[in-house]
């Protein structure tokens, strides 16, 4: 998955997203039922992921994967892993 | 055209017939009560419902990513500092209109793998996983929201959803996370250190093949560790997590460089205390972050009726994170932030809540005197509690999650049995606790009373009233039987009368020490129970008899699997004695060899993987300092050897002995022609049924069929015959007398089990047909003490007479189903009647016996159209599951069981 752009971003890069299970969640805005993977609407604001952070750095042959620049040994992380509690995060 | 076994068997003037009592009407009979929960409940309750069993590896990665910075750290404050890692950056989600929240992880019904227990499976399906991940991404949103049928298990990949097991889901984009990690622990987990030693025990060859050939279910050590066990809530609540850090930084002090007088592990209590500080750290950070979650849901929130919960949620849960509960609601979601504590930290399937109406009880008490709650608010809370228990998932190894505990995550709550002083414990909330059961239909937390003389009728009677809305819970554990066995097999670790009357059940059906504390609320003094005793259900799991009494026919060659398993005995089987010594033999040899690994694998997982969390709840481990694997808990002497399929096995001899050698109507040549040809009958998987009445004759010929016959005329458990009974009698001393042989690696001796949970099922699959006239692939009897469907002719107090021929208190349980069709239960006369029957098995001396009101027609239509049966639950064995969530052979099975029509 690239960096989640208004293009690609789904509804589980919101913010707003309360994720019920791997397919769905309910819109703490609209309280429904909404598809993960639908068309995300104009009050999508997003959730720190390690996808959107400026340390992260893309994997060359995996995009599922990436490395954490914010710590000097680079571990390697993942776009979808979600940074809300992370104190090094850095809105990309 | 080959006939069906009913069929046979009714042209032979016998009957598979499958019914006690009077004949049921050929109209489907509904269960007889139905209530239901609160608006609130049932809004949850539906959410559950619709929801798919979903995994990440959010946990997984921050453990692992904080673990390999840590290299060359004392290993506790290692595992300690990995967990507080995970803990504090797991990700709340609140949904509206919970009261009660947290969960796992971030999905409704959620959890997550763990590698550093296990990778083996995640490695060996890498390449599966990752083409369903690239091959399903361009499905329809449409296709995404229909999985296949199996409740909430998704059983096939669609869409971005890739199915782990036909059971979990993961997001694709997650699969190339999960792989890394799974290759990170190769060599490192306790699956792979445990099999690298275990190979070492000189007889490692055989538990391989015992492992191959299905005799023995599953390995102990690295599947679930932990569980089959009782919580203890009592320093949480007592002390606060702010109280608990304080203490054990206190504690760290006292002891730094200091042995103790103990050479060996007195120092390891410097570090088992920095380890408890650091996971309450954790611990608290996790729900703090919850807290700030529902603060930012309550500053978002338009509609004030919904702002308002999101701000309760939010003070409770700061209030919580620190200090000691002060009303029923925190201390209710401060046990269960706990218990999802404990459930995180390790694989953990039965992790039993205990006496939770007692514990909460002066919570309850004080808050109604002060007019801060209603007894109609109590009960919304309760059934919020059964929604969000059900919620729980664990993600063990595939053949253990599907294969033996169905998916269910046996969270036990116990009422009824004796206070400290042995009056009668029962009180009021136990009494809604019930109420709440019956409203809320959920298979979480199942529930177990322990019967005793000295509680109430009142009680007992509501009790069976919610197990008669079919649901399968109560389940009914005899008190003085489990005391009585606590007294014996913990003697010997200071087990006394006072303590003994603290028991409560771990998993399903362990019976387990507990202990008592005085808790102080507001001055006021209450003793509350809780658990302070390892797992009760690990060590050799489920040992399949029928499987072994096969290898002794056929000279310890199991011909499923084409291997030679045990040594040839090279005996002719010429008497019985001979036959029940040889399958002593073959039987204890596989327990001493199961038994060695399964210390080896415990071994590596209390020196890399030990409990941390737990060790703070557990008494004695903040006393002793030290954690569960430096013996920290109080009751160490819990492991067992367990068994499976004991009335095919008892039934088998007892056929044996009639047919071949008291009679000498056949050979033990013919008898073991006849097996390798399943009696001329088809196999259960060509059939496509795991049920005996469904089975097919390959041909016309009828080679086998008078043997056949004169198998199933033989004499049967469950009858009030000595014939048989003295069969399981002479068995039951000595099963119970040989599991004692044994020492845990904690120099203790092991004692007996006796439950099946589901793994009459696939030990069924992997055994040929057996000398009772059970034919190959089909499923055992369940439990220990059920009957084979179709053989207990002679009403449920024969049936009693014949379980209770041996001493239950010698075991750690026994295990007891019966089904009731609704019409044998009807109104106030039938809760009566079937208070009556459980009384009489008590009385006898059983230990345990659970009920299935149900028509089997029911069970058949939602065979037939599980779509129409989303929320039927029943009961299996020890655990209550939704129908459609259970496997094939086990729900055959069920179907299978006489139905008893009649309760005398």
């Amino acid at each position: 998955m690239a960096t989640c752009t208004p293009l690609n971003c789904k509804h589980d890069d919101c913010i707003h997203l309360a994720t019920i299970d791997v397919a769905k969640g309910i819109c703490h805005l609209t309280k429904k039922t909404v598809l993960i993977d639908t068309p995300i609407c104009p009050k999508f604001a997003p959730l720190k992921k390690c996808g959107n952070c400026k340390n992260f750095q893309k994997d060359k042959t995996d995009s599922n994967l990436g490395v954490c620049a914010a710590e000097k040994h680079l571990p390697w992380t993942y776009p979808d892993l979600i940074a809300q509690s992370c104190a090094m995060y850095q809105a990309g | 055209m080959p006939k069906k076994l009913a069929q046979i068997l009714e042209e032979k003037g016998l009957s598979l017939n499958q019914e006690y009592g009077k004949r049921a009407s050929n109209e489907v009979t509904d269960r007889e009560i139905k209530r239901s929960p609160t608006p609130r409940g049932q809004n949850l309750k539906d959410l559950y419902l619709s929801t798919l069993s979903s995994t990440t590896v959010d946990f997984t990665y921050w453990y692992t990513r904080k673990w390999n910075e840590l290299d060359g750290e004392v290993m506790v404050v290692r595992r300690a500092t990995a967990l507080k890692h995970a803990f504090s950056n797991l990700t709340p989600v609140i949904y509206p209109g919970e009261l009660l929240v947290m969960a796992k992880e971030r999905y409704y019904r959620g959890s997550f793998p763990m590698p550093w227990l296990s990778e083996g499976y995640f490695l060996a399906k890498t390449s599966d996983l990752y083409k369903a991940a690239l091959d399903s991404g361009g499905a329809s949103a449409d296709e995404v929201s229909h999985f296949g049928s199996g409740g909430g298990n998704v059983t096939k990949s669609v869409g971005n959803v890739v199915s782990i097991a036909g059971k979990f889901g993961i997001r694709n984009t997650e699969i190339s996370a999960l792989s890394q990690l799974a290759n990170e622990w190769v060599g490192r987990s306790v699956d792979d250190l445990g099999h690298k030693y275990e190979r070492m025990v000189p007889e490692y060859p055989l538990k391989e093949q015992l492992m191959r050939s299905v005799i023995c279910m599953f390995d102990s050590g690295y599947t679930l560790p932990q569980g089959r066990e009782v919580s203890n809530y009592y320093f949480p609540l007592q002390y606060g997590i702010g109280g608990l850090i304080k203490m054990a930084r206190e504690r760290r002090g006292e002891v730094a460089g200091e042995s103790g007088g103990d050479g060996l592990i007195g120092m390891d209590r410097l570090y088992y205390y920095e380890a408890a500080g650091l996971v309450l750290e954790g611990i608290q950070a996790w729900i703090r972050n919850y807290a700030k979650e529902a603060w930012r849901l309550a500053g978002c929130e338009k509609e004030p009726a919904q702002k308002r919960e999101y701000e309760e949620i939010a003070e409770c849960l700061e209030w919580i994170s620190e200090n000691p509960p002060r009303t029923f609601r925190e201390a209710m979601q401060l046990t269960y932030a706990v218990h999802l504590a404990v459930i995180n930290e390790d694989c953990i399937s039965g992790y039993s809540i205990g006496r939770l109406g007692q514990i909460l009880y002066p919570y309850y008490e004080q808050d109604l005197e002060a007019g801060r709650i209603t007894r109609e608010k109590v009960l919304e809370l309760l059934e919020c509690y059964r929604v969000k228990f059900t919620c729980i998932d664990s993600f063990a190894s595939a053949g253990v999650v599907g294969g033996v505990l169905s998916g269910n995550t046996f969270n036990n709550l116990i009422i009824g049995g004796l206070n400290k002083k042995g009056e009668s414990a029962a009180n009021e909330l136990e009494i809604l606790i019930l109420e709440a059961s019956m409203n809320c239909v959920t298979s979480q937390p199942t529930i177990s009373v322990l019967y005793d003389e000295k509680l109430p009728e009142g009680f007992l009677l509501k009790a069976t009233e919610c197990t008669k809305t079919g649901t399968g819970y109560p389940a009914w554990m005899n008190n003085r039987v489990g005391m009585e066995y606590l007294i014996k097999q913990f003697s010997q670790e200071g087990m006394t009368l006072e303590e003994a009357r603290a028991l409560a059940i771990g998993g399903c059906l362990e019976t387990t020490p507990g202990c008592w504390h005085e808790l102080t609320l507001n001055g006021r003094k209450y003793w509350i129970p809780g658990g302070c005793a390892q797992t009760a259900g690990s060590g050799v799991h489920f040992i399949s008899n029928p499987k072994v009494l096969e290898c002794v026919l056929f000279n310890g060659y199991d011909h499923r699997a084409k291997a030679q398993v045990f040594k040839p005995h090279n005996k002719n089987l010429e008497t019985f004695e001979e036959v029940v010594e040889v399958w002593r033999d073959y039987y204890a040899q596989a327990v001493a060899v199961v038994n060695k690994c399964a210390n080896i694998e415990h071994d590596i997982w209390r020196k890399h993987n030990m409990a941390v969390f737990n060790s703070v709840l557990k008494p004695d481990c903040l006393i002793k300092g030290q954690h569960v694997g430096n013996l920290g808990y109080r009751y160490n002497g819990t492991f067992i050897v367990e068994s499976c399929g004991t009335a095919n096995f008892i039934n088998s001899l007892a056929a044996m002995k009639k047919v071949l050698y008291d009679d000498k109507k056949f050979t033990i040549e013919d008898l073991q022609k006849a097996v390798l040809d399943n009696f001329g009958f088809k196999t259960a998987e060509e059939v496509g049924s795991y049920s005996l009445a469904a089975q097919e004759k390959r041909s016309e010929k009828d080679d086998y069929d008078e043997l056949y016959s004169a198998l199933l005329m033989a004499p049967k458990y469950g009858n009030d015959d000595p014939y048989a009974d003295d069969i399981l009698k002479d068995y039951e001393e000595w099963f119970c007398d040989m599991a004692t042989k044994y020492l845990s690696l904690y120099g203790l001796n092991l004692s007996a089990s006796q439950i099946s949970v589901s793994s009459h099922g696939p030990l069924g699959a992997v055994t040929l047909a057996s000398p009772d006239g059970r034919l190959a692939g089909t499923t055992y009897a369940d439990a220990s003490m059920s009957a084979y469907p179709g053989t207990d002719r002679n009403g449920p107090y024969a049936l009693f007479n014949s379980a209770t021929c041996w001493n239950h208190s010698d075991s750690q349980n026994s295990q007891m189903n019966l089904k009731i069709h609704p019409s044998a239960i009807m109104g106030a006369e039938g809760v009566r009647k079937l208070l009556d029957l459980t009384r009489a098995y008590m009385r006898r001396g059983g230990f345990h016996i659970q009920y299935n009101i149900v028509d089997s027609q029911v069970l058949k239509l939602a065979q037939a159209k599980p779509e129409d049966y989303r929320d039927l639950l029943i009961r299996v064995a020890g655990f209550t599951q939704y129908w459609v969530e259970i496997s094939k052979p086990i729900q055959d099975e069920v179907i299978a069981r006489t139905e008893y029509e009649a309760t005398a």
